[in-house]
């Protein structure tokens, strides 16, 4: 079977996502159009040669619709042979796009994808494509769907973990990203925004707080009592019984920022390296994708991780280096407690929680973020996992070469 | 049937007048009727010689609700549907001639009979106080089912739609224009017929907002994200307090959301589509048994002693201005009644009459009463430290607290002054009446009133039988019942009654599963997805757990040896007598009331009761709840507890929650299936014990396979 190598993975930096952030004025295709472009440049790719284009996006409406992928492509001059396709499973699209783009290669059918992600959480704002799940009466009652913030909290009740517990992961995660920062950590992948002029728009993380403490973080208010009360916390109960009642235990400070921002990752086979002459830095050796129960719907990240284990005959133990998408932090305690996983290995540099999670572009910033980071401290295996809408989890592993 | 006339102006009036009937009903003969009128409409217009079309009453209602018989009886989705969709496009023939059609609301129109009106362009209604409008359908499980929800909508918003359809209220007139659901009042029928003929004259062609391009649905379709917003919420509400056992809300719901997405003829057929699925739902159908046919039966009469006339009690004398006095205070008077309210000092029992007199404000505020009529309400209120104030009262309730010293003694002081012909009415929740008896002068005028706190929503009173209550004294007491508005049941004098005999069922219940090592949590959250109103133990808390252990030594005494202890009596003797932790009134029961902002289930619970289950079938548990308390109910039947079904399921319903969506205690054996629930019975009884054993009756019913 063909391998799936890993050439390159890059990243713009993440503007905070609402009105008012550094890149609420760029237009998702520009994000977009940006990336590609220091992707042909840096790798210096006749474009003809890449296959496809597989983009997740998880809002695909407004300046985001219409396969924004191949209207990128068009936009950001690439050759006309490439196809482009935009993808949607919610949260983990950005890793979605990464292991189909393997699945492909090692089918011997396609040679080089570029894999990624890209969300304007300003321009294009969550919900705005709708959905059966949460507006739709029928359907949202039938499969009791609440708001993830109230799933994210439903795990903490259950598992015990205090706002305190809640508080204290999110501070290291502001810590570890504002010394990555510090450490110049990301460079190698970041790729800053400039406008049409070539004036620069934004070159680094916009939302993370490196004063953040326990003091500051205690004061947010919860942010999902409200319309836990309203009636989503019976909905979460109404599955979970035994739960006296849902502790609201998230707020700002301790879940994922929403920001804007995108990301790709060149993947390919060898023989398509040798022949562009590209270099591989890791391979893509598992990948899985797991349904889990719909309500509490957070808790993917440790079947999916196993299930890719157990694909290739590993422990979670023979992971060197993990990112688990701080979506909320009970998601990332869970399944730090069920995978047994040490805090050296877990997020070395901050996450979601610190740096926002712009929804289809963060899985393959992530897997950007653990390549670097492998590499920085020669390590030889990594795991990123996501819990997903809908009831779902991922993960990939790479090694690298 | 359909009178017709034209005037000067062009504007023909259509007068509905249905032969032989005391109201025009809606049925598929009206059709029939109103198409040949409506044809000829149509040629007048055509030929430019009609202006207008006024549409009224000649009955002292504008017109009926929909036909429960048939609809309860139907099984067929096809034809449901059918019918939905046949008289909604009568009623689009009505809106659609071209000119304009104004419903001159003369009475009363409830549900099928409003969705007529909302057919019309323009709704004037007499003012008049007794006239009641809307739909109130989701009280029956249901929903309108010709087109009202969709032209509500189109009126007023989806939000305010789905408030005014799930809240089933009937509007008074003045109430329905603030709602927005008609145009217009009128002082009488001229005035009435006068604005309606003014409207036509003042609007030439006019089309409904849904038939013209520039309408739009007021505040947005689902479609709108700040509406969409507004949905997920409304539709998580439902959740709260698992009212989301009733299905109706949430088809208006689905109906509205839908439906505002889609022209105006789709959206009629989602409405149909959702009817139909509601009309044939199993909740439906209890319902409609439960509050229709049960509630007429009970109220007709059935199980009144027969051969005494008609009770009409003038003065009712009331004993204890606490909260169940204030209460029935308040019942009486509304009801026409004058009442002596005493207590041991007048001030005391002035504060009692204050309870009316800030109820019968709610009710000027809402517009349903004028202050010069609260006056003469209150007028009708005496307050007295006295007991020679009842010479003259027909009634005398006696509701001071639960001690049988006390209650004696009131009892003889009332006698004294009560003329032989007045009865007595103890309120109690579990002494026996006979025993009470023993201090009356007068047993056979002496009987138990057994009301459900808040006494002023309650509609139940249990009416209890003394060994010496007269058959005279019952009647007169179930006439009285009946006049303050209230379901009456009889029943007999045993421990408990009916209602509280049966809840105790689902209590021991919960209290058993935390002795088997259930989570408490998981107890209490179950009992409520059965559709119960509380927890076992929060109601146990509630009553305090030394009455839901006296009934249980009553109990006891009751069977002698016969009586096989429930295994929860343990829990009880453990939490009272170790643990001292009594319910609600002493602050420390399963529960922690420590904190009154977030009162939690007491943290030690699990020490006491250790956790010992970690799996278990939701299903079997909800299922426990319930058969404790149905088997019961049929026991209560067997040992003539209590003498009919209707009454078992309304006292079940408005005596202690029991789900109304099963249609009450005994219905729910229908719901199951009688052959099915015996079967169920037989397997819970080999796992849980001789208390899941199906009385007699019910395996006499199997055998000649009837239902209950």
């Amino acid at each position: 079977m063909n391998e799936a190598y890993i050439f390159d993975t890059l990243r713009t930096p993440r503007g905070k996502g609402k009105p008012g952030g550094a890149l609420y004025e760029v237009k998702p295709i520009e994000l977009l159009a940006s990336t590609l472009k220091a992707l042909e440049q840096r790798n210096n790719l006749d474009t003809k040669k890449v296959d496809d284009v597989i983009i997740g996006c998880v809002t695909p409406v407004g300046d985001q619709g219409a396969d924004i992928a191949k209207a990128a492509l068009l936009y950001a001059d690439w050759a006309q042979e490439v196809a482009g396709v935009q993808l949607n499973r919610f949260c983990a699209s950005g890793l979605e796009s990464v292991n189909l783009a393997a699945v492909k290669i090692r089918s011997g059918w396609e040679k080089l994808i570029v894999a990624g992600g890209v969300e304007s959480m300003s321009r294009v704002p969550m919900g705005s494509d709708g959905g059966a799940l949460l507006f739709d009466p029928e359907v949202s009652s039938k499969v009791g769907y609440v708001p993830q913030g109230i799933s994210a909290d439903l795990i903490a009740t259950i598992e015990g973990f205090k706002r305190e517990d809640l508080d204290t992961y999110a501070m290291r995660s502001q810590q570890l990203a504002a010394n990555a920062w510090e450490q110049k950590y990301f460079d190698r992948s970041i790729i800053p925004i400039y406008d049409k002029n070539g004036l620069l728009v934004l070159d680094k993380d916009e939302i993370f707080r490196p004063g953040t403490n326990l003091e500051t973080l205690g004061t947010l208010r919860p942010a999902f009592e409200r319309i836990g009360i309203g009636g989503f916390d019976a909905m979460a109960l109404k599955k979970y019984p035994f739960v006296e009642r849902v502790h609201h235990g998230h707020t700002a400070g301790n879940s994922s920022g929403l920001v804007d921002g995108a990301a790709l990752a060149l993947i390919g086979s060898k023989e398509i390296g040798e022949d562009v002459g590209l270099k591989p830095r890791a391979k893509i050796i598992s990948a899985a994708i797991v349904g889990t129960e719909p309500t509490i719907m957070l808790t993917g990240p440790t079947p999916a991780s196993k299930k890719a284990l157990a694909q290739i005959g590993m422990k979670p133990e023979d992971i060197d280096l993990w990112e688990v998408n701080e979506a909320f932090a009970s998601v990332v305690l869970k399944a730090q407690k069920e995978l047994n996983i040490d805090d050296d290995k877990l997020n070395v540099n901050g996450g979601a929680i610190a740096l926002g999670h712009p929804l289809g572009a963060t899985g393959t910033m992530l897997l950007g973020t653990l390549l670097d980071e492998m590499e920085r401290r020669d390590l030889s295996t990594g795991l990123v996992t996501m819990c997903v809408g809908g009831g779902m989890g991922i993960a990939t592993i790479i090694e690298r070469v | 049937m359909i009178h017709y006339s034209k005037d000067i102006d062009q504007i023909v009036t259509l007068t509905l007048d249905m032969k032989g009937r005391l109201v025009n009903v809606i049925n598929h003969e009206i059709g029939k009727v109103f198409i040949p009128v409506l044809e000829q409409l149509k040629a007048e217009k055509a030929k430019g010689k009609l202006k207008g079309v006024i549409l009224t009453s000649a009955k002292k209602t504008f017109m009926a609700g929909g036909d429960l018989d048939y609809l309860y009886h139907a099984d067929n989705a096809e034809s449901v549907y059918k019918i939905s969709q046949t008289l909604k496009e009568f009623f689009r023939e009505i809106e659609s001639p071209g000119v304009p059609v104004v419903a001159a609301i003369n009475g009363t129109a409830l549900g099928t009979g409003f969705e007529m009106a909302m057919a019309c362009h323009h709704r004037i209604v007499i003012n008049d106080r007794k006239i009641r409008l809307g739909h109130p359908e989701v009280s029956l499980g249901l929903m309108p089912g010709s087109g009202s929800s969709i032209r509500m909508m189109w009126l007023l918003g989806i939000k305010k739609t789905f408030n005014i359809l799930t809240r089933g209220k009937s509007y008074t007139p003045k109430k329905a224009l603030e709602a927005g659901i008609v145009d217009d009042l009128a002082s009488g029928r001229k005035e009435m017929m006068e604005k309606a003929r003014a409207y036509i004259l003042a609007n030439g062609e006019v089309r409904r907002l849904w038939d013209t391009k520039a309408g739009r649905i007021p505040g947005g379709t689902a479609d709108h994200p700040k509406v969409a917003l507004e949905i997920s919420m409304i539709s998580a509400s439902l959740a709260n307090g698992y009212k989301n056992n009733f299905p109706a809300p949430k088809a208006i719901l689905s109906t509205l959301v839908e439906g505002s997405k889609v022209d105006f003829d789709t959206a009629c057929r989602i409405e149909s589509r959702y009817f139909t699925k509601l009309l044939l739902s199993k909740e439906a159908k209890n319902m409609v048994k439960a509050f229709w046919y049960d509630l007429n039966a009970i109220k007709e009469g059935a199980n009144r002693p027969k051969g005494f006339g008609k009770f009409r009690p003038k003065k009712v004398g009331i004993v204890g201005a606490g909260r169940m006095g204030s209460g029935i205070t308040f019942n009486c008077i509304m009801k026409g009644m004058e009442v002596v309210l005493k207590d041991v000092s007048k001030g005391i029992a002035d504060r009692g009459k204050e309870f009316s007199a800030k109820k019968l404000l709610d009710l000027v505020e809402d517009g349903k009463i004028s202050k010069a009529e609260r006056e003469q309400y209150l007028k009708m209120v005496t307050t007295t430290e006295s007991f020679e104030d009842f010479k003259t009262c027909d009634i005398v309730i006696e509701c001071v607290f639960e001690n049988e010293m006390v209650k004696s003694k009131v009892t003889k002081e009332s006698e004294m002054h009560m003329d032989e012909y007045a009865f007595l009415g103890t309120n109690t929740i579990s002494i026996p009446i006979t025993k009470l008896a023993e201090s009356s002068i007068r047993p056979e005028n002496y009987i138990g009133l057994h009301f459900f706190a808040p006494v002023e929503e309650i509609p139940l009173v249990e009416i209890v039988k003394g060994e010496k209550t007269s058959d005279e004294t019952i009647a007169r007491a179930f006439d009285f019942v009946k006049k303050i508005r209230k379901t009456p049941i009889i029943v007999k004098d045993s421990w408990g009654f009916f209602a509280s005999r049966v809840q105790n069922t689902y209590i021991l219940e919960g209290l058993n599963m935390l002795e088997e090592g259930y989570p408490p949590a998981l107890i209490e959250n179950l009992g409520l997805q059965a559709g119960m109103p509380k927890g076992a133990l929060a109601l146990a808390d509630e009553l305090s757990l030394k009455l839901v252990l006296k009934y249980e030594d009553q109990a006891s005494v009751n069977y002698g040896p016969k009586y096989i202890q429930h295994p929860a009596v343990s829990v009880l003797h453990k939490m009272v007598n170790e643990l001292s932790r009594t319910g609600q009134s002493a602050k420390a029961g399963f529960y922690d009331y420590s904190n009154p902002e977030q009162i939690s289930l007491w943290k030690d619970l699990g020490e006491h009761f250790p956790n010992k289950v970690k799996k278990y079938s939701e299903k079997d548990i909800i299922d426990r709840f319930l058969f404790a308390q149905v088997i019961e109910a049929v026991w209560c039947l067997q040992e003539k507890i209590i003498e009919s079904v209707p009454e078992a399921n309304l006292g079940s319903i408005y005596g202690f929650g029991f789900p109304a969506f099963k249609g009450g205690v005994i219905q729910y054996i229908n719901d199951y299936g009688v052959k099915n629930f015996v079967a169920k019975c037989e397997e819970l009884e080999n796992i849980h014990g001789p208390r899941f054993k199906a009385p007699s009756l019910l395996k006499k019913k199997v055998e000649k396979q009837e239902m209950l």
